[in-house]
Formats: C-alpha cells, structure tokens, sequence
C-alpha cells in the first residue's frame, strides 16, 4: 500500500510538472524554464491535488457547468462550456499596465464613436480614409447623431489581448457593439470558487463584484432623465435575440445576476414615443436596454427590413432620448478592421500620445504602401475582409499553398479597399491541464471595460481560452478552446478589503411583476407538457406491464388498453385503426408513441416539446430545475439505446427514470418556486393539462362495457395504477372495485391529488390570483365561468346513473362520456381564454413596401 | 421660380393595420439654388408622434406612428419652393477639369468636401460596380476630355439608348436588366449613370425631387398629373457638384424641384416603414401638383 502511494506520487508529481517545449513565451516560465512568481504557489497547490485530485476536480467543473446550463453554440452545435481547472494568473504590475491600456483604448474609440457619428473630424482632417468607414456595414447612417446620456457613448468594451514572443501584450481585436462573455467569465469564477475553494482563500485574487456593480450604475445613469420624474429607480431590461443565439446561456445568466428581465424583440413595443414591455399588468415602460442584438437587427423600421428579432421603431425612440440603448446602435462600426492600423495616429493627433496597449500591426490593402507590403509577405499575416463584422473569415497565409496565395493576392489587387491584414502573433502559452498533465498551450484574454462617472472600470482578470492543440493558431470554441478563469493577483500594499470595494450601488426598479407575456406563455406550456409526457409515460409503463405480465389478457382489455394510448397521446391514427395486424403486433407502434419525436403527441416529442419551452425562460428557472431538464435532456438520449434492445427487455422499467425526473420537477415546482405569477402560469398549465388527460383515460377506458367482468377489472387496474391510486384504492375498497368507488376516487375524492375536483378546486385558486384586466366589467370572465361550470358539474353528477349504460347504445356509459366530453370542452376553453387574455398575439412586423434589396 | 407641391400618398389595406412605423423622405431640402419656404404636413389617421429632422445627408424626414387600427393611411404635403433665378444658365462644359485629372484629385486630394465626397464612390445598397458599366460609361471618357463635358454625354447616350417604359420596370429590377433590355424609368436612368460613373471611379448622388410638366399647347393641365423625378449628380474635386438628367436629357435648373438626395434611392425612399397585422393585398396611389406660382 505504502509503496502504491509513492509511485503514484512520482508519476503525478512527472506529469504536473510544468515545462514549455515551444520557442513561444510562456506565461508561467521564466526565459530559462523557472516558474515566474505568480504561478509558483499555485503551481505548488496543484501538485499537492496530484493527478488524481486535479481529475476529480476537473469532472466536478464539467458536471457543475452542466447543471447550470452553462452552454455555448457555435456552427449548429451545441456543447458544455469548457472550463480548464487551471487559471492564467496575472501580477498586480502586469495587470496594472493592461488595465490602464485598457482604460486609454476605451476612451480613444469613446471619442472616434462620437466623432463618426458627429462631425466626422477624423475623416474631414484626413486620418482615416473614408472608404474605411463609410463602406463599412456597420457604419449606419441612420444613427447619426443619437445621442446617450452621460459623457460615454462607448458603454461596454472588450479586447481580445494576447502576449507575443517578445512578451509585449497586443490587441488582436476590439469588440464594441455587444461583448460578450462578461457572464461566462463570472461563470468560470464562480464554478472555480465552488471547486477550489481553499485555493482562492489563500490567493489573494482581486474580485469581480466590483466590475458588475459599475455595469448596474452606469446602466442607471444612463436612464433618460426626463423618463424618472416620480423618484422611480429606472426600468433597465437585457435584449436577447432569444434562446437559439451561440451565447444565449450568458444572457439568461446575466439577467439574474443583474436582476434584469431578458426580454426579446417581441415583448417590447414603441407606443407613444417610448419603448414598452408587454406585461401581464399591461404596458411598462422600459428606459435602457443592455443588447445583446446586433445593431442592424434592432429596428426594422429603419436598419434592416427582414429582421424579426428587433423593436420597430426603436432607433426613433432612441433619437428623441426617451430610452437609452448600451451599446448605443451604430457602435459597431469600432470593431471595421482597418480602423486599427489608424488608431495610433488618431491618438496622436488628437490626445498627442503613443497607445499604451497597441494592436497587431494592421495593413489596409487600400493604401498603396500597405498593397504591396501585404502582397509581398502574405504569409506572415492574417488576412481578413475589410467589411465583415467578425474576425471568424480570417485567412492565415502561412497555411495557404502556392496556388493559393497567388490566387488571393489577385483578388487583393482587384478589390484592394476590401482587405485588411494584421501581422500574425504567435501568442504566448499557458499551462493547461489536457491528458492528465499540464502541457503549454496558447492562449488568448478577453478583457472588459465599462463606462463610470469618472472613465472606465475594468474587470480584474476576463476571459481566457486556450486552443485544443499546442500548434493551433486560432484560438475558438469551434475548434476544441476551453476557457480559463483569470486570476489578477492584489497588488501588495493594498490591504484586501479597500482594494475589493466598490462603489456603492444606484437604484433601479426591482424586478416586479412585470413579465414579460412571453415568458408566462412559456411557463404554461413547460406544465402542460410536463403533464402530458408524464401522464403518457405512465399509461405506457401500465400497458408494456400488462402486455408482459404472467396472465394473458382478455383481447377486449388489451384492445382497450392499446386504444387508450392513442387516445391520450393523440397518436392517430395508432390503435384506432381496425387493423389487425396492428394490435397482433402493437410493439412497433408503441416504440415508436415513446421514441419517435418526430411524430406529434409522442413521448419523447411532448418532453423535447418541454425542454424547448423550458430554454425559452431559463433565467426563471432554479439551478436544481436546470439540472432536471438536462437529466430528462440525457434519459430521452438513454431510452433510444434501452429499447432499441426490443421489447423483451422489460421496457416498463426503461421508463422509470423518467418518470422518476418528472416527479422530482413536480416536486420542485412546488417546494422551491415563489408563488410569483411565472409559477401560476406554470400550474395553470399543468392543471388544465392534468384535467384534460385524466378524463381522455377515463373515456377511453371506463366508457365501454366490457362483456367480460374480467376486462373490466383490467381497466380500473390500469386506470388506478397510472393515476397511482392503486395502492390507496385497495386498501380503503378492499372488498369493492365497484366503477362506482373507482369514479368516486378519480372524480370526486378531495384527498386524491389527481382527483378532477381537487384539481379544479386548486385551479380555481390560481385563476383568482391572476391579475384582472377588466376590472369593471360585472360578469366573471371566460376562464372563470369555464370553472365554474366545471365543478358544478362534477358537484351534480350521479355517480351512480353515471355508471349505468342507459339510452339507446348499450355499450357505452353515455352520461359517464357525456360529462368528460364536457370536462374536456372546459379545458379548451379555459385554455384559449387565458391565451387570449395574456399571452402576446402580435404577429411579426411586415414591410410596409417590400424591400427588394439585400443589404450585408 | 417659386413652386407650390402637393403630394399625396396613400395606402388602402384590405384588413386593417394595427400599428404602423414609418419613416417618411418627402418634404424638399435646401439646396445651394432652392429653399423651402414653408410646408404643411397632414397624416391620417392621426400620428400619435411625428418627429422631424435631418437625415445624414441633410434631408428633410420625418418617422411617424400610428397606433390605431386602419385601413387606409395617408399622408398628404404641401410645400413651396423657391429656385433661384441664377441656376444654370447655358454652362460651358468644354472647360475645367478633365476627367483623368478628376479621378486623380478624388482619390489624392486631402481638402474635406472632396474626402466626403468620397463617401459617394462605393458600392451602396442598390449601385453596383462592374465592368459592363465601366465599359459602357468608356464611350463618353475621351482622353482629356473635361468631366463635365463626359458626363453630359453619357446623360445624352442613355437619354438616346434607352427606352422610357413605365410597364417594364419595378424598384427592384436589377440595373443589369436595365442595361440588358435598355428600358426602365427615370430611377433607373440616375442609377445606371451613376453605377457607370461610380465604376470609373466617380462620386455621384442620387437626387430625388420633381419636374414642372407643362400641359400640351391650348390644354388646361391635369391636376395630379405630375410625378415624383430622379436624376443624378457628379463630383468634380475644386468645382463641386453638377446635376443632370439622363431621362429628360439636360442639366436640372429652374424647372427641378430637389427633395433629397443619398447614395442611391434606398437612402432616399418616399415612405417605408413597418405594419403589424392586416395589411393582406394593399393599393398604392400617389398623386403629385407642381404648380408655379410666379417666375
């Protein structure tokens, strides 16, 4: 054992021995291999964790990630955020050149932003050619002179940093028009401090808080002042163009962390010269939004026409200062690439200083001298269009062919103005644990400035991603990065706790019951179909049990049963069908009720169906509720390979862990969400949901008389051990499976949850609760005089001529039908009377002309 | 010249529209020849906000919102303009910059009315360059040949090339149709001169506005009978901007009315804007009076 121990040790202390073979700098090693004083202590700590502990620690990260939902989509794909348990760990020095680089970077582009948009004094006086901005896509006429509050137009800032082979950190790219990754950096810093715990006591890390609080201050400031009259703290909202977009899971993140509602394009509305979002209470007027929308896309009115993801009439609002957008709409333009290669003259001219933190050397193939340059050294440069958005069209030369580089410096020739390169950087390496032990990979840091009363706040550290390979040149989530927590050691003087403070935070509305309409909408539907996948797993699991249990069944029961399955999952034409075939050999059918998602009303279409809804509103949902979904997300996957094995495997029990899910998101529901409006929403769903279904399985098994007393007794098993009430049922009706006891238990016994009656009475409750929207009006509302009806029914019904076969059909229970018929037409109503009351109608925006041009 | 306009549009929908967001590029400019002395604006149903300015090319627009449903909007404008008695009178084109040394101060000359004028040499959202332009537009550019003096021509050989034909083309014919089938209207004209001259290297605007029509001799004129007009307008660095209309085959003067200008006609669209529900099929008319009052 003793000898065990140590040889672990020796292989672990081998591998978690850091040595860079590349000729690249590297972040942690001195020029001759020595570790360099930040990394040694926590270098030293990782070696204590072994190989072993730093692999727990490791699986611990990627399960924490995933329960949270921490989640990035790129190219179609979606994938788990990648987080490596090794930070990038940054001096008190080092980081005090980058943040002041940072801060004078900001300002410059502040200034060139306000300038391009104003009087254009860096084209008129001649240092940047005009093709650089004005053929730029992002250079929007339409925002000239807009105007912010405050004396920043340029609210939040990124660069991406990286340290060349000389060790001079440059900029590779700035990002102004809507950064991302401020969340997922707090993401990382969170999971690590859950993980390491012991690590960041001892370290002496500066915090992010303090860059968040600046984040919500500036956000107040940056309210229209006109729009606050009543003392009011300012409604801020965060524009997501909704749950399919690559970052969205930052989005949600940041709204809760902030406290802001994320909203979409389509619950706001511009009424009466200002910006609106739909609520269940009505219209609330929103004064700043934080976007996360690309500009061209935020107003159809006046940028792009065919964009659904914008509020018509926005920028108008902007342009009378009745709502202020961050960043405001145009700044995109800072992020052209050529503008690069004339920042440091702009800075010259203008503040008469060098740039403390420069770019990348930058051609711009409209300039002559550049022209030739660029041709002539192709491949020691990243080329990239001069009119894109995003650095993602990059071209490397040095990875390019003869032919190829001929071929692109003809097309550099033709079109020269459409071309920008930047000289390539081998960036710097940093240790990372790939293998089970630390190797040298390059990396890049993503940094974030934004604006304050006085200048700029930058966050203490960013976002760092390692590439998947030691030689890979770039550096993306698409081709295997992971990112890395970053680590800005507090400077030595400073005592922890001034250095950690900061300012004290400004006022904004809490968020209140203003919800958006969409986001209850979303949550009646994640209940309705939670229900209906639960109630339809259930039945199946009754029926796979039957179908395989010891006794054979009477054909009628077991057609009732097969018949019952299409009927609750509205699987037509299924067991309905009088085909013989069919019901000699039901597996088929049933397998593909569960599997195929394709196929509406299936099992595994209604719980997908459920996860959509879910995504939809993330933000409203628990950490633990996350979890749920991306365990159902994982046993939907599950049950492809369990029972695609065939029907001998006993599949009852493949569906039992998601059942198992189902109840424990039941569960959650009820003891771990406020009783705010979203969680009444969501309950409505699932009563009406519940109601519906629990009548379609009575109809489908109950109404016909069964000419065997057997089949019956089939039935009202199946029946009671799908609503669970089996077990109850026996034990109070020991000597009396009467239908009478059975319609009693399932209609009308207050003490059974999934009675018809307790779940109209809990109903009830609901609906009482939701807000009225015509409170003058006498009469009580659809929804309500639905309910109504509905239990009075129940209250009047007969159970015993229910039971009765009476009227001219004797083999059905007409009044018994009757009843569910009109239980189910209740519903309906209930349904589609909420939907109208509080759920959005609004239809997509269409142009007024139609627009018959493409715009890039 | 002093001018009273009248134009009326209107939009009839066969369901109605619930809320409409509009931005409007209807009421005229000032100009170095031409000032708007007054205009009224009149919109139905009522806007609940109307908010005038001007655009970045300093035009006059204005966007408006309707949050009442409807079936029917229209937007009537009535405004008086005057021309100034000096504008063109028989310039000599045959002098002043060639063409070659033009181009040249374009792209090297550092004073800032040619720097912006710059803005007016690219590629816009309609516009184009290509060498099927560029080879047509050669014709015109004789060595040494003064701008001006090219430009009037190309204005004339399009005037002579193309046909007018009002049936054959929509906003959105492309302008390689246009020079393909040699026919279009007015817009089409400016923009085939102006992708012509851009694709030399030029900076061009589009200039949108209207023309005095006169009634046939002895015939009262028809009210309504006029139409919206475009043409176009050429840099030349030191000397400034030069109108011409390739549709009627001169130099705009007394009788062109400027209502704005941009890069090509997007920038510059009567009225565009967003609507919610309704809508279904909807009817355009547009109606337009240019009456002189004096001059």
């Amino acid at each position: 054992m003793a000898q065990q121990q140590s040889q672990s040790n020796s292989t672990s202390s081998e591998s978690l021995r850091y040595h860079s073979s590349s000729d690249a700098h590297d972040e942690a090693l001195s020029a001759n291999g020595e570790l360099l004083p930040p990394w040694q202590q926590l270098l030293a700590r990782i070696e204590e964790l072994g190989v072993h502990g730093l692999a727990d620690r490791t699986d611990k990260i990627r399960r924490i990630l995933r329960d949270d939902g921490a989640i990035y989509s790129a190219g179609g794909r979606t994938s788990v955020w990648g987080l490596d348990p090794l930070p990038i760990v940054l001096s008190a020095n080092q980081w005090r050149e980058i943040e002041l680089g940072l801060i004078e970077r900001a300002q410059l582009l502040d200034f060139v932003l306000k300038d391009l948009y104003g009087n254009q004094e860096i084209i008129r006086r001649g240092l940047v050619p005009p093709e650089v901005i004005y053929n730029h896509p992002g250079f929007i006429r339409a925002c000239h002179h807009t105007h912010l509050p405050g004396q920043h137009h340029l609210i939040l800032y990124a660069a991406d940093l990286v340290r060349d082979p000389s060790g001079q950190i440059c900029v590779l790219s700035d990002r102004t028009q809507a950064p991302s990754g401020t969340g997922y950096a707090l993401e990382n810093r969170l999971v690590m401090q859950r993980v390491f715990p012991l690590l960041f006591r001892d370290s002496g890390i500066r915090m992010m808080r303090g860059f968040f609080n600046s984040l919500r201050n500036q956000m107040v400031r940056l309210a229209p002042d006109k729009n606050l009259r009543n003392g009011e703290g300012p409604r801020i909202v965060i524009l997501t163009p909704g749950a399919y977009s690559e970052t969205f899971f930052e989005h949600a993140f940041l709204a809760n962390y902030l406290g802001y509602p994320l909203v979409q394009g389509k619950d706001l509305t511009v009424r009466k010269g200002h910006v609106w979002m739909k609520t269940l209470d009505g219209l609330s007027r929103v004064d700043v939004i934080l976007r996360r929308v690309d500009d061209s896309y935020c107003d159809p009115v006046e940028l792009r026409g065919d964009s659904q993801l914008g509020v018509p009439g926005l920028l108008e609002v902007v342009r009378a200062g009745n709502v202020s957008v961050a960043n405001p709409l145009g700044s995109g333009i800072l992020e052209a690439g050529a503008l690069m290669k004339y920042l440091p003259a702009i800075s010259e001219h203008f503040f008469g200083k060098s740039l403390r933190l420069p770019n990348a050397p930058t051609y711009w193939c409209g300039e002559e001298d550049d022209r030739h340059y660029v041709i002539n050294h192709l491949k020691q440069l990243r080329i990239k269009p001069a009119h894109g958005h995003f650095d993602s069209h990059a071209i490397y030369g040095n990875s390019l062919s003869e032919g190829e580089l001929n071929e692109l410096s003809l097309k550099i020739q033709k079109n020269p103005n459409s071309y920008v390169a930047q000289q390539y950087v081998q960036p710097a390496t940093g240790p990372c644990w790939r293998n089970n032990s630390l190797q040298p990979r390059p990396f890049a840091l993503r940094t974030f400035a934004v604006a304050d009363d006085q200048g700029y706040q930058v966050m203490p550290g960013g976002l760092t991603r390692a590439a998947a390979n030691a030689r890979d040149q770039l550096i993306s989530n698409q081709l295997g990065a992971v990112s890395k927590d970053t680590w800005v050691e507090l400077p030595e003087e400073s005592d922890g706790a001034t250095a950690q403070s900061s300012a004290p935070l400004l006022v904004n509305r809490t968020v209140d019951s203003s919800l958006p309409s969409r986001v209850v909408e979303n949550l009646f539907w994640v209940g309705r179909y939670a229900e209906r996948s639960d109630l339809a797993l259930r039945l199946l699991r009754t029926v796979f049990m039957q179908l395989n249990g010891a006794n054979q069944l009477p054909p009628e029961a077991e057609r009732l049963l097969l018949y019952s399955v299409t009927q609750l999952t509205m699987t037509y034409p299924g067991f309905t069908e009088a085909k013989e075939d069919l019901f000699d050999n039901p597996e088929k059918e049933l397998m593909s009720v569960v599997l195929d998602h394709k196929r509406m009303g299936s099992v595994s279409g209604s719980l997908r169906a459920m996860l959509r809804s879910s995504a939809e509103v993330r933000e409203m949902l628990s950490s633990d509720t996350q979890r749920i979904m991306n365990d159902i997300d994982d046993e939907i996957e599950q049950l492809h390979i369990t029972l695609r094995t065939g029907m001998s495997s006993a599949p009852e029990e493949a569906l039992d862990p998601l059942v198992t899910r189902l109840l424990a998101l039941g569960g959650l529901f009820n003891d771990s969400m406020f009783r705010g409006m979203s969680w009444h929403f969501l309950e409505i769903g699932r009563g009406i949901e519940k109601i519906y279904q629990l009548a379609t399985l009575m109809r489908s098994l109950l109404v016909s008389v069964c000419t065997q007393d057997e089949s019956e007794a089939v039935c009202v098993e199946s029946i009671l051990s799908t609503t669970e009430g089996l077990t109850t049922f026996r034990r109070r009706f020991r000597n009396d499976a009467s239908l009478y006891n059975v319609l009693a238990t399932l209609m009308l016994d207050r003490s059974n949850p999934r009675s018809l009656i307790y779940q109209l009475e809990q109903l009830q409750r609901y609906i009482t609760a939701l807000p009225k929207t015509n409170t003058s009006a006498p009469e009580s509302s659809r929804e309500e005089r639905a309910l109504i009806e509905a239990i009075t029914s129940l209250q009047l019904a007969d159970l015993g001529r229910l039971v009765e076969v009476s009227g001219e059909n004797k083999a059905v229970r007409g009044q018994l039908d009757q009843l569910l018929v009109r239980m189910q037409e209740l519903m309906d109503v209930m349904a589609s009377a909420i939907s109208d009351v509080y759920f959005d109608h609004a239809a997509g925006p269409q142009q007024l002309v139609q627009n018959p041009w493409t715009i890039d | 010249m002093l001018y009273k306009i009248r134009h009326i549009t209107s939009y009839q929908y066969n369901t109605p529209v619930s809320l409409a967001y509009n931005n409007a590029c209807l009421l005229p400019r000032n100009t170095e020849y031409q000032s708007c002395l007054d205009h009224s604006l009149s919109i139905t149903p009522k806007a609940t906000t109307v908010a005038k300015r001007k655009d970045y090319f300093g035009n006059n627009t204005f966007n408006f919102c309707l949050e009442e449903p409807h079936k029917e909007l229209k937007v009537d404008i009535q405004s008086t303009v005057r021309i100034a008695d000096v504008r063109l009178i028989d310039m000599n084109l045959d002098i002043g910059n060639s063409w070659e040394y033009a181009l040249e101060l374009l792209r090297n000359a550092q004073d800032e009315a040619t720097l912006r004028a710059r803005e007016f040499t690219m590629d816009s959202t309609i516009i184009r360059a290509n060498d099927e332009l560029a080879k047509y537009a050669a014709e015109s550019f004789t060595p040494n040949r003064p701008l001006l003096s090219a430009a009037r021509d190309l204005t004339h050989r399009i005037f002579t090339d193309f046909a007018y034909d009002p049936g054959f083309t929509t906003v959105s014919t492309p302008l390689a149709d246009v020079l393909k089938h040699r026919r279009g209207v007015c817009q089409d004209f400016a923009h085939l001169a102006i992708g012509c001259l851009r694709s030399l290297g030029f900076a061009c605007r589009y200039v949108s506005g209207y023309l005095e029509t006169l009634p046939p001799p002895g015939k009262e004129k028809l009210v309504g009978s006029d139409a919206s007009h475009a043409w176009f307008s050429i840099y030349s660095p030191g000397e400034g901007w030069f109108e011409f209309d390739p549709t009627n085959d001169n130099m705009p003067s007394k009788q062109h009315i400027t209502t704005a200008w941009g890069r090509d006609y997007s920038d510059v669209a009567p009225l565009k804007g967003v609507i919610f529900e309704g809508g279904g099929s909807q009817t355009l008319s547009v109606s337009v009076d240019v009456a002189r009052l004096e001059g």
